[in-house]
């Protein structure tokens, strides 16, 4: 039995701390970050409801919904929990400050007592987070659904909580359990895969239940209670674990956590994916899959790229195969006439080129190293895109194979085999792009930025943040334009060469890009010179001659 | 006209410092009755330790027992065995990557042992007995944004128990050179001074055994020299010391040395006479 030694000290801990913050706090930042917050969410809640018609959805379609709807919505409740169970497995989902760790959770005060108020605060912005996409997702359904709006959304909102519940009640159990990494992927596994029979074979699947509770909009069955009650039960049983958890796990994320969230507000995605990698515990192979003879005569930036490359984790190589997969029936969905799929493609081919770059991203992590070496940095960075380009002709592979298998057909091969290598280094281009675009700025200049007024300041960080993902979606839209081959009658064949030669163009534009920016910005800021001071001269000779204009 | 502070200056609330009761101030630190050097002598079991005993050892501050660390496939710690006696004073050196501080972090709780158990007077590594018994030194100090090292002072102490720690964390802070900057953020301190400020935290709560790693980081010439008084004091009093270093002068005041290589121990006994620099030596 823990002792109760401390327990005031926390809590006056707790008060002076809140206390301090608010006395720093900037009362008018703090309600402008909230406005923002909820102008953003108003504005998604408007866009989204442009998709969705006003119309009453049929009786026939209601059928079906009672029929198939709990399992496929039974199925974000298990992708929600398998998530769950892997954090936890990881050492989630708690990330205290490091201070706490070293001073309370070392401290005799009772580490359940202490880790219970930041476990309900993390529970509870879940559960608020998932409430609010629930009732966002609820309002829409109402729309089209029988019941009242209102129901929906509150529906929704309960739905999502739910599902938050799952999340962090799974990964609490898993953490206090201990239970391994291979443990809590397999169980995952095997509830994906028994939900997905659910769905298609019509067997009950294990959050049925909570599926059918996300129907209480329009048909409440009680039992269907009983999926939201496991959630309560597993958050519960968590919280009373809390004794259990690691103080090693919690040690390593309180650190990585901050940065992850400043990376996040930063709009860094490179350390995102890094920070990510970090807290899952994705280590670098200390010794390569392949060894590379050191007496080989390759370039250096050749050989250094397949060094990290041969490095990656068997996890890594999953994942980015898995993406390779997702990729490739999200062409063939937007294909078969579900246009939006491309935009999802593109992502995640963006992703797997972000995977695939870590020679690149490590070069420019490095800025002083590289600024160090005898040659221009737009040459040296484009050297390090080939080895990950090659490395992703394999995954290409994968793409291919996928579609063959989706589509069973000959002709869909052929067409992929042409378009996939292309598709994929476009993706990647993006994922360069991004990189790139991150890299300092040797030419230095960021008062010259700041000059922006805040429009064109805001107008051009969108222009930054998306345009990655625009190059690699340009790779994903190819597909529209095969299906238009096929619905006009043409050889889709040929539109996929024409496409792919179209691709690989882009691809060398992006090449070029990398290569010569750095001069670019160079004459960019000297024609900005040139017009700043011939400006400061025209306000000389007007100030000289000021009665002229009175 | 100068923006008044939020906080009263020092003096104005905190005592005064005692500077004369350093010795006072670290006896009333130690939670083990004082023992005279000849007491530990006598009831401290044989310094040489076995160093892969095949028996569990038992007792003792701290008692580790096939304790192992990997990290991925890398393995940090071989399977270590040791038993530290109540009242010693003990060096870990070793050179960079050897496994000091990893040995140090999970004798303090705050790393799992990939196989093998660490016990802390007694009780198992991570408890609140353990923790109640320990005081954890890091080379890289952790500190609160929002609170005073005043209020660290404060909290840290309550939260083990010590309701009088205002005259205590005074006097440290005045021993440390510190009493100005009781109401600065520690935080905004240089290097030295945040280490400073670390060592007062970990010398204002009651501990049998204290664990140390890398004090002497960033510390001036006097910083070194009140850390070194507070640390002999310590040890006057029966607490038992366990200091990871690369400070090989600092070895001469221990009675025992405990070298690391790459993970296992190669040397375990009296450092007179040994050459501790060929001991510390990375391998070739």
């Amino acid at each position: 039995m823990e002792s109760a030694i401390g327990h005031d000290a926390l809590g006056d801990l707790r008060r002076a701390r809140r206390k301090n913050r608010l006395a720093d706090l900037d009362w008018f930042e703090a309600a402008y970050r909230v406005y923002l917050v909820a102008f953003a969410f108003g504005g998604t809640a408007l866009w989204a409801s442009g998709f969705v018609k006003d119309s009453k959805v049929s009786g026939g379609t209601i059928a079906d919904m009672f029929r198939h709807g709990p399992a496929i919505v039974g199925m974000t409740a298990v992708v929600a929990l398998a998530a769950g169970l892997r954090s936890g497995s990881r050492g989630g989902p708690l990330a205290i400050e490091e201070a706490d760790v070293r001073h309370v959770l070392l401290s005799p005060v009772d580490r359940r007592h202490a880790l219970l108020r930041p476990a309900v605060q993390r529970a509870r912005s879940a559960a608020f987070g998932g409430a609010l996409v629930g009732a966002l997702a609820g309002e829409l359904a109402g729309r089209r659904l029988p019941g009242s709006v209102a129901s929906w959304a509150l529906v929704g909102a309960a739905v999502g909580a739910n599902l938050a519940g799952l999340f962090i009640g799974g990964a609490l159990v898993a953490h206090a359990l201990r239970v391994p990494r291979w443990a809590a992927t397999a169980t995952g596994v095997v509830l994906l895969a028994w939900q997905g029979a659910a769905i298609a074979k019509h067997v009950v699947g294990p959050a049925n239940l909570d599926g059918s509770f996300a129907l209480w909009g329009m048909r409440q069955r009680g039992a269907d209670i009983a999926g939201p009650a496991f959630t309560l039960v597993l958050v519960v049983v968590g919280l009373m674990l809390l004794r259990r958890t690691s103080l090693d796990a919690l040690a390593r994320r309180s650190g990585l956590v901050a940065q992850l969230r400043f990376a996040v507000t930063m709009q860094d995605l490179r350390t995102v994916m890094l920070l990510r990698r970090a807290l899952s515990q994705e280590n670098t192979r200390s010794r390569p899959w392949i060894r590379i003879r050191r007496s080989g005569r390759s370039a250096v930036t050749w050989r250094r790229g397949w060094h990290s490359l041969l490095r990656f984790p068997a996890s890594r190589l999953l994942r980015m195969s898995v993406l390779a997969v997702g990729a490739a029936a999200s062409e063939v969905a937007a294909y078969k006439g579900t246009t939006a799929m491309f935009l999802v493609s593109g992502a995640l081919l963006f992703l797997l080129g972000m995977e695939s770059m870590e020679p690149l991203s490590q070069e420019i992590d490095q800025p002083d190293l590289m600024s160090s070496l005898p040659h221009e940095r737009g040459d040296l960075l484009l050297r390090h895109t080939i080895a990950p380009m090659v490395a992703l002709v394999p995954f290409a592979a994968i793409a291919v194979a996928a579609v063959g298998v989706i589509e069973k057909s000959a002709g869909a091969a052929a067409v992929a085999a042409v378009l996939a290598l292309p598709t994929v280094w476009l993706g990647a281009g993006g994922a360069v792009v991004s990189i790139v675009k991150d890299a300092p700025d040797i030419t230095s200049a960021a008062v010259e930025q700041t000059m922006l007024p805040p429009e064109m300041s805001g107008l051009t960080t969108i222009v930054r943040m998306l345009l990655p993902l625009v190059v690699s979606v340009i790779g994903s839209a190819g597909v529209l334009l095969v299906r238009s081959a096929h619905r006009a009658g043409s050889s889709e064949l040929g539109a996929a060469i024409r496409l792919a030669v179209a691709q690989l163009i882009l691809c060398a534009l992006v090449g070029w890009w990398v290569r010569r920016r750095d001069q670019w910005r160079v004459k960019i800021k000297g024609i900005m010179a040139e017009g700043r001071d011939a400006t400061a001269q025209q306000r000389a000779t007007r100030a000289q001659s000021p009665r002229s204009t009175s | 006209m100068s923006e008044p502070s939020r906080h009263p200056k020092p003096a104005s609330r905190h005592p005064k410092p005692d500077l004369a009761t350093t010795t006072a101030l670290a006896a009333s630190r130690t939670k083990s009755p004082a023992m005279s050097p000849r007491e530990r002598n006598t009831t401290a079991p044989d310094r040489t330790i076995e160093v892969r005993s095949p028996a569990p050892v038992t007792g003792g501050a701290l008692a580790a027992n096939d304790l192992t660390k990997n990290y991925g496939d890398r393995p940090a710690l071989a399977p270590l065995t040791l038993l530290v006696p109540i009242g010693q004073r003990v060096a870990v050196v070793g050179h960079n990557g050897s496994g000091k501080t990893t040995f140090i972090r999970m004798a303090a709780g705050l790393l799992d042992p990939s196989g093998g158990t660490v016990h802390v007077m007694g009780h198992a590594s991570g408890t609140s007995q353990a923790r109640s018994a320990l005081a954890y030194l890091s080379d890289t100090p952790a500190f609160y944004d929002d609170l005073s090292l005043w209020e660290h002072l404060e909290y840290i102490s309550r939260l083990h128990g010590v309701e009088e720690w205002d005259q205590i964390a005074a006097d440290l802070l005045g021993h440390l050179g510190l009493y100005e900057r009781a109401d600065d953020l520690p935080n905004t301190f240089s290097r030295g001074l945040r280490q400073k400020a670390a060592v007062a935290l970990a010398f204002v709560r009651p501990f049998d055994l204290l664990l140390v790693d890398e004090p002497f980081v960033g510390l001036d010439a006097a910083g070194r020299t009140a850390l070194l008084e507070l640390l002999d004091q310590a040890e006057e009093d029966g607490a038992t010391l366990v200091v990871a270093t690369h400070e090989l002068g600092y070895v001469e005041k221990v009675s025992r040395l405990i070298a690391l290589r790459d993970g296992e121990i190669v040397h375990d006994g009296d450092p007179t006479g040994t050459d501790v620099a060929a001991l510390v030596a990375p391998p070739a």
